[in-house]
């Protein structure tokens, strides 16, 4: 009850640094699972104003500090979803093949219920992403789950880097070559659209260098170019500036990004679901490419009809950095069991299924060095497990998030909405189809007459 | 016919009354407005409200080619004053209202269009980007919307076209006057916008919507600047383009008028906010309803607002409700008393905002967009018992909001010189039964119809099963009388199913009400007006702006 | 000398390695006699055996217990530090009748038509189906494939996963599909208002109605004509459930809707009734309890429907409703994916979140046998039952959990799927990056 009341006090007095509040913690005598640095039985974990100030057995409380007793729990750092769409009020904007303008910073929505829900999975980072409607979609962000603000800007993860959405295969072939009979309509017509959209980029980024250096030459009185928000996006792509997460699932258009990154000096770039990587392993490896992946989805549509729940497993053997995400409201609460399934399909190791989700999605997202592992100085991101997250019987019991807790499953109210409609009517419920991909949210407008 | 009636219901209504139109149409026609004799009136002996928290008793306003002439106690009535005898009866500077679409032509809807060709490049029109279409063009000063605000005590308004993203100028007019030109007080008061996407092209969502303001912004910003130094020397430079659109950012680039901006929920105000911070330019939010927790970033930003006066609905409390114990509810009951309480505390933070923004010190002013003209003076009386001192919510009918849309020279208050707008009650306003006799805009006097309420007169009963016929359809009419608590339903050979009334009232041997129907995904509503003559009515249903038409019934008289 | 040994242990390698190439190409399953021995049995029924012996021959199990010879001829599997467990069965799906969820051409399971009770699942499920292999070698060994769509949308069949044949699959149980008129939303695009919900619902719950009255007068006219009332297709197929022979599966999750069918049910007299999906069940788990209703719930890994629904709710709800003493099978509900080999990992998030471990063990096994009728075959481990088990090295709800062994219908099923078979191809895939 004390959690809805200070809610209370959030939404009355719309305190948007609640949000940011870097919070102190102890938390002892849990089993701590540093991802990064063993096993610790019987081991404290001290938060001072947000981050891990020290990992040690027999830490005394600092004076005022809460403890949480971990005795016989686990402690591990907080689940980071690289492929979310929650917290968004806008996943696709469809209208066209390139809308690398668009950002989901103008977008996020604090208030979805599913970041409670995704809090009680353990989550405390995700990767808040455009659909993939587009050839070249919006611009994503990276979201800390600080639950109880009413600030958009709380969410974000302060200083993370930029990223942006490019999607492969049906999607965007289905949506503006089948919806609209506008390129693209195949394989080859997405690959021309993102070659020509760089070279668009390069050219604009050139214009407008030239048009800078005119500007200091005195009386220099020439007309500047026009800009163009989306072409200066993808500039910055090329100068390396934001990480392209490809939405993608057969291995002839994962290799074909490959080689149009290479010819355009893009070196970072991280393929999603990726359900044939597994095909492509060795050349994502040598390329330094990395792969977020489901544990298991499949046949949902043809794409992905050739896949398998091994692919985690064969990417992870070969050399490439690879993370389990969930595309998906209900999925991203149980993301220790999409990594334990690694182990049945795969046999990785405790510390290799865990990386999976923690501090193989940082890598993936830029923030390794500030989350994914339980060591000091990192933010205190942090999930308390009752029996091992692994195990089909591993339940969160906190998440803590920079120190905050913002899930307590013993002592929440069931009622955990931050605003409520006063035109609410208590009978609503609604039920979703389970095994779609999310990616094409908001678009269902374009198939009304979709003869597919 | 097909681009006059797009949809299927308008067509069924149209079929349904296709004789009647024509009819409704010329008599409409026929209606005439009287020309006062003089242009100069005298309120005597009433109570004066000069601006909020000030009062004159027994004191005369005079007013003459539309400006307010003299007032006070002692002041000389000129000859030629109509006097208007307002003994107990309260004046106050007339209302002004910062965001509506008062006297604004709604445009026919456009008939369901092909998938646009690329829908990713659509025409500026489609996209929503029309940033230099002027409001008087669309403005209508026949619009009922403008008889219905003023008789709330509203004689000025901050209007826009219809629209989504960028649909034009503000204007702010008064509501009153024969042309759309003869109401304009201020061309051009802001550039009206809105977070809100185009309907299957780009800009589609809000993440695309503001991106693209940021576009035209910054395209604006250049544009100008260019244009300035190709100004100040057109030898030797490629001669710059005209462009309509970006050309209507150049006030607000220069700061010369500000962005109005639909503010309504929470994350939109949010949303305006950043774009203000991002781009700089000065901000009205209007309409906004969840601006409580916000108030702090709303002050430092700078931003002008304008409060919602639509509220949700109070919940009417349930007297029959017996007390349980805590452990003898079931969980079902304890779980729907905690929703009640939280959706309670919702309806009860939505009513205290204006009361939240005084008590943070913030001067705000009022919109009616979206809210339904007959709860206004309801709205205002519950922000007023939410805390909202009376003098601040007068004031933010007048005083304030003169002020944040700079008319505080000619607006606000009851002084000498003030354009003569005001507005004339039989209580003072904010009480329970207040009800506007007069109304002045500009001068001009508008009388208000002050019918005694409903009161049955002890013979009629409405009660019972009435099977009812019109033209085309008929059906029943269950009318309910819980001690003098009047509901019902009435089902039609039409539509399927019950509808619920609204608005039952029996007034003499009249009886009214009126109902919501759902066809072909639009709603419409019918209003009823019936004379009972024992077991039988006769009388008209109205069915918006397709007309009206007569109606008649006979009760089944064992239902009585 | 060493020179021939290499020379052989090549040859030996090459020919071991055409032998594993021929098996993995043609997985073949094989019948015969079978003797697990020293293996932990989880019977369900009846307890836990340990350095136990499930023998099988024919299709059946002969005989389970310690202390058993494994009879003469039987191919001996030892399963030391291993566990049998009965063959999973779920209680709901669209295998076989589905192949790729975006394309309607390969999906079988919703015909046109609201009121096609003679639309049989059984006709359509494809015995080669690649989601088949997938999902039995997880130890789901036997499903419900039913039909979907909108009110009488078909009956569903019991399918056991080997068999070339619909009839080589069928597991002895059919039920007609009834989707209950659902006053909730199908998803945030459902933008229609409460007032064209309920009257959608509403037209639908009239028709249902109008329905089932009309196949009780046909059950009238058909028992007076000795089975002559005429070519009614959408009646015949009804008649069974009227009888009360077949029952009537209907899906139902809204609480309020839930209660509604229970009325219903009372108001026809329908007397043989499974609920299914039952997202809310818990909201009214005693009135189902008291209707003696059986429930096949899931999938359990879901959302809550409600935001102001408890976090876990949907977990919980299985078990909230075990509780309350209503009769629960848990079924995966992963129709989209086709990942019915998740069925152990949704009963083990009831276990989880509230529910009995050995119930929720019940509510894959036994109880959807009971709810079957087929008990007298499938569920537990018992002698004279169907030999539908598996083998593995743990708790078959942990995801660490291998699976070592299945048989169905006493086949043993090579442990290959196309899922297995990539495995196998890529994990060290020849060329690697460089071809040459």
């Amino acid at each position: 009850m004390k959690n809805l009341i200070l809610i209370f006090v959030f939404v009355l007095y719309g305190s948007a640094a609640s949000a940011q509040d870097k919070g102190n913690v102890l938390i002892k005598n849990g089993t701590v699972l540093t991802i990064t640095k063993g096993t610790l039985p019987e081991t404290d974990v001290l938060v001072k104003d947000g981050k891990i100030a020290q990992i040690a057995k027999n830490i005394a409380a600092p004076q005022g500090v809460r403890v949480i007793d971990a005795k016989g729990l686990f402690v591990m750092p907080g689940i980071i979803d690289a492929h979310s769409h929650i917290a968004l009020d806008a996943i696709n904007e469809a209208t066209s093949p390139v809308t690398a303008e668009v950002a989901e910073s103008d977008a996020i929505n604090p208030m979805q219920i599913n970041i409670y829900r995704a809090l009680g999975g353990g989550v405390t980072t995700i990767h808040a992403l455009h659909g993939s409607a587009n050839a070249i979609g919006g611009q994503c962000q990276i979201l800390k789950l600080r639950y109880g603000t009413l600030d958009p800007d709380a969410l974000k993860m302060e200083g993370a880097p930029r990223t942006i959405k490019f999607a492969l295969g049906e999607n965007p072939t289905r949506v503006h070559g089948g919806g609209n009979n506008i390129v693209p309509r195949t394989r080859m017509g997405v690959e021309f659209v993102i070659r020509k959209s760089f070279s668009d980029a390069k050219k604009y980024a050139q214009e407008w260098e030239a048009y800078n250096k005119n500007k200091l030459v005195k009386g220099f009185r020439g007309a500047p170019p026009v800009y163009n928000l989306r072409l200066e996006t993808l500039a910055e792509i090329l100068k390396g500036n934001i990480t392209i997460h490809c939405h993608s699932y057969r291995a002839d258009e994962i290799f074909m990004l490959l080689r149009v990154c290479k010819d355009f000096g893009i070196k970072k770039i991280v393929f999603q679901h990726v359900n044939e990587g597994f095909k492509v392993a060795p050349e994502l490896a040598a390329y330094g490419a990395m792969a977020s992946v489901f544990s298991d989805w499949w046949a949902y549509k043809f794409e992905v009809y050739y896949s398998t729940a091994y692919n985690a497993a064969i990417l992870t053997r070969n050399g490439v950095v690879t993370s389990i995400n969930s595309d998906d409201a209900e999925m991203m609460r149980h993301l220790y069991l999409e990594a334990g399934k690694t182990q049945k399909y795969g046999s990785l190791t405790d510390e290799e299924a865990l990386a999976l989700i923690t501090i193989n999605p940082a890598k993936q997202l830029g923030v390794e060095s500030r989350i994914g592992s339980l060591e000091v100085g990192k933010d205190a991101d942090i999930a308390i497990f009752k029996n091992h997250p692994l195990s089909i019987y591993g339940v969160p019991q906190y998440t803590i998030v920079d120190g905050t807790v913002r899930f307590d499953r013993a002592n929440d109210p069931a009622d955990m909405r931050l605003m409520v409609d006063p035109k609410q009517n208590f009978d609503e419920a609604t039920f979703f189809d389970k095994g779609v991909d999310h990616c094409l949210d908001g678009t269902e407008f374009l198939f009304t007459n979709d003869k597919n | 016919m097909n681009r006059l009636f797009t949809n299927q219901w308008a067509r069924i209504v149209f079929i349904l009354l296709i004789g009647l139109c024509t009819f409704n149409l010329l008599w409409a026609q026929d209606e005439t407005t009287i020309a006062p004799v003089g242009k100069s009136y005298a309120l005597t002996n009433v109570t004066i409200i000069p601006s909020p928290g000030k009062k004159i008793e027994k004191g005369t306003v005079v007013m003459k080619d539309g400006l307010i002439t003299a007032v006070g106690t002692s002041v000389t009535i000129p000859a030629d004053a109509i006097i208007i005898k307002a003994d107990s009866m309260y004046v106050y500077a007339g209302f002004i209202d910062g965001l509506s679409r008062t006297g604004v032509t709604k445009p026919k809807e456009e008939p369901a269009t092909q998938r646009p060709k690329d829908p990713g490049n659509p025409p500026a029109e489609q996209a929503g980007i029309t940033p230099q279409s002027d409001v008087r063009s669309e403005l209508n000063s026949a619009e009922k919307s403008i008889t219905e605000l003023r008789n709330t005590g509203f004689t000025v308004s901050q209007v826009v076209p219809y629209g989504n993203f960028l649909p034009g100028s503000a204007a702010i007019i008064l509501l009153g006057g024969k042309s759309p030109d003869g109401m304009v007080l201020i061309n051009q008061s802001g550039l009206y916008s809105e977070l809100t996407g185009a309907r299957f092209v780009y800009p589609n969502t809000v993440m695309a919507v503001m991106a693209k303001w940021r576009e035209l912004y910054k395209n604006a910003s250049l544009t100008k600047s260019f244009q300035t130094s190709y100004a100040s020397n057109r030898n030797g430079i490629s001669r710059p383009g005209s462009d309509r659109v970006l050309e209507a950012f150049y006030p607000v680039i220069d700061q010369k008028i500000p962005v109005v901006f639909k503010a309504e929920k929470i994350l939109d105000a949010q949303r305006v906010l950043t774009l203000r911070k991002d781009l700089g330019f000065s901000l009205v939010m209007a309409d906004v309803k969840e601006g409580s927790p916000l108030i702090n970033k709303i002050k430092s930003s700078g931003t002008k607002v304008f409060l919602s006066l639509d509220l949700p609905d109070e919940v009417k409390k349930d007297d029959k409700k017996t007390e349980k114990k805590e452990a003898a509810k079931t969980f079902a009951e304890n779980e729907k008393e905690k929703l009640e309480k939280r959706k309670n505390e919702a309806i009860a933070q939505a009513t205290a905002q204006a009361s939240d923004f005084n008590k943070a010190g913030m001067v705000f002013g009022f919109s009616v967009l979206n809210a339904k003209t007959k709860d206004i003076q309801a709205n205002l009386r519950r922000m007023i018992a939410a805390g909202l001192p009376e003098d601040v919510a007068l004031a933010a009918l007048t005083t304030n909001a003169a002020k944040l849309l700079s008319l505080d020279d000619r607006l606000g208050t009851i002084e000498n010189g003030k354009i003569a707008n005001l507005v004339v009650s039989d209580k003072p306003y904010f009480s329970e039964k207040a009800k506007v006799q007069y109304v002045f805009v500009d001068g001009n006097m508008y009388k208000m119809d002050t019918k005694a309420p409903a009161k049955p007169d002890g013979k009629t009963v409405a009660k019972g099963t009435w099977n009812y016929t019109t033209e085309r359809s008929g059906g029943k009419i269950v009318i309910k009388d819980d001690n003098g608590s009047l509901s019902g339903t009435i089902t039609s050979t039409i539509r399927e199913g019950e509808t619920e009334l609204k608005d039952v009232s029996l007034d003499g041997s009249s009886l009214s009400f009126s109902y919501e129907f759902a066809m072909g995904g639009n709603t419409g509503k019918v209003e009823v007006v019936v004379k009972i003559d024992g077991d039988t009515f006769e009388g008209t249903m109205s069915v918006g702006k397709f007309g009206s038409f007569p109606i008649k019934g006979t009760r089944d008289p064992k239902s009585k | 000398m060493k020179k021939i040994q290499l020379i052989y242990g090549i040859a030996t390698a090459a020919l071991c390695a055409l032998v594993f190439h021929l098996e993995a190409q043609n997985p073949k399953a094989k019948n015969g006699t079978f003797a697990l021995t020293h293996a932990t049995i989880e019977t369900v029924t009846k307890g836990i055996i340990s350095d136990g012996t499930v023998v099988i021959s024919n299709g059946k199990i002969t005989a389970v217990g310690n202390n058993i010879q494994p009879p003469a001829g039987a191919e001996v599997i030892d399963c030391k530090g291993l566990f049998i467990y009965p063959g999973m069965i779920d209680g709901g799906t669209n295998l076989g009748l589905s192949e790729i969820g975006a394309d309607p051409r390969t999906q079988d399971f919703n015909e046109i038509g609201d009121v096609i009770p003679q639309m049989h699942a059984l006709t359509a499920v494809n015995p080669n189906a690649v989601a088949i292999p997938i999902t039995r070698v997880s130890g789901v060994t036997t499903v419900l494939a039913a039909p979907q769509g909108d009110l009488y949308a078909g009956t569903a069949a019991l399918i056991n996963l080997h068999g070339y044949t619909s009839e080589q699959m069928y597991a002895g149980f059919q039920g007609a599909v009834l989707i209950f008129p659902n006053t909730g939303r199908r998803g945030y695009f459902d933008r229609r208002t409460d007032d064209e919900i309920k009257k959608a619902a509403d037209n639908a719950l009239k028709k249902m109605s109008e329905v089932w009255n009309r196949a009780v007068q046909y059950q009238k006219i058909d028992s007076a004509t000795k089975g002559n009332a005429g070519y009614y297709p959408e009646m015949q197929a009804l008649l069974p459930v009227v009888k009360g022979e077949h029952p009537l599966l209907i899906e139902v999750n809204k609480a309020k809707d839930i209660t509604a069918a229970l009325k219903w049910v009372k108001d026809k007299k329908v007397k043989n009734v499974i609920l299914t999906g039952v997202a809310e069940g818990w909201r009214v788990a005693d009135d189902i309890a008291k209707a003696k209703i059986p429930v096949i719930t899931g999938g359990i890994l879901e959302l809550p429907v409600r935001d102001y629904d408890r976090y876990d709710q949907a977990y919980a709800n299985a078990g909230q409703m075990a509780k309350a003493g209503v009769k629960v099978a848990i079924r995966s509900g992963e129709n989209g994916n086709q990942n019915f080999r998740n069925l152990p990992y949704h009963a083990g998030f009831a276990v989880a979140y509230g529910m009995d471990k050995m119930e929720a063990l019940k509510a894959i096994t036994i109880v959807p046998a009971e709810i079957f009728g087929v008990a007298d075959k499938l569920g537990s481990i018992e002698t004279g039952k169907t030999a539908n088990l598996f083998v593995c090295d743990g708790d078959p709800f942990e995801p660490k959990t291998q699976i070592k062994q299945v048989f169905i219908e006493g086949w043993q099923i090579p442990l290959v799927s196309r899922q297995t078979q990539m495995y196998d191809e890529f994990l060290k895939r020849e060329p690697g990056v460089n071809k040459r």
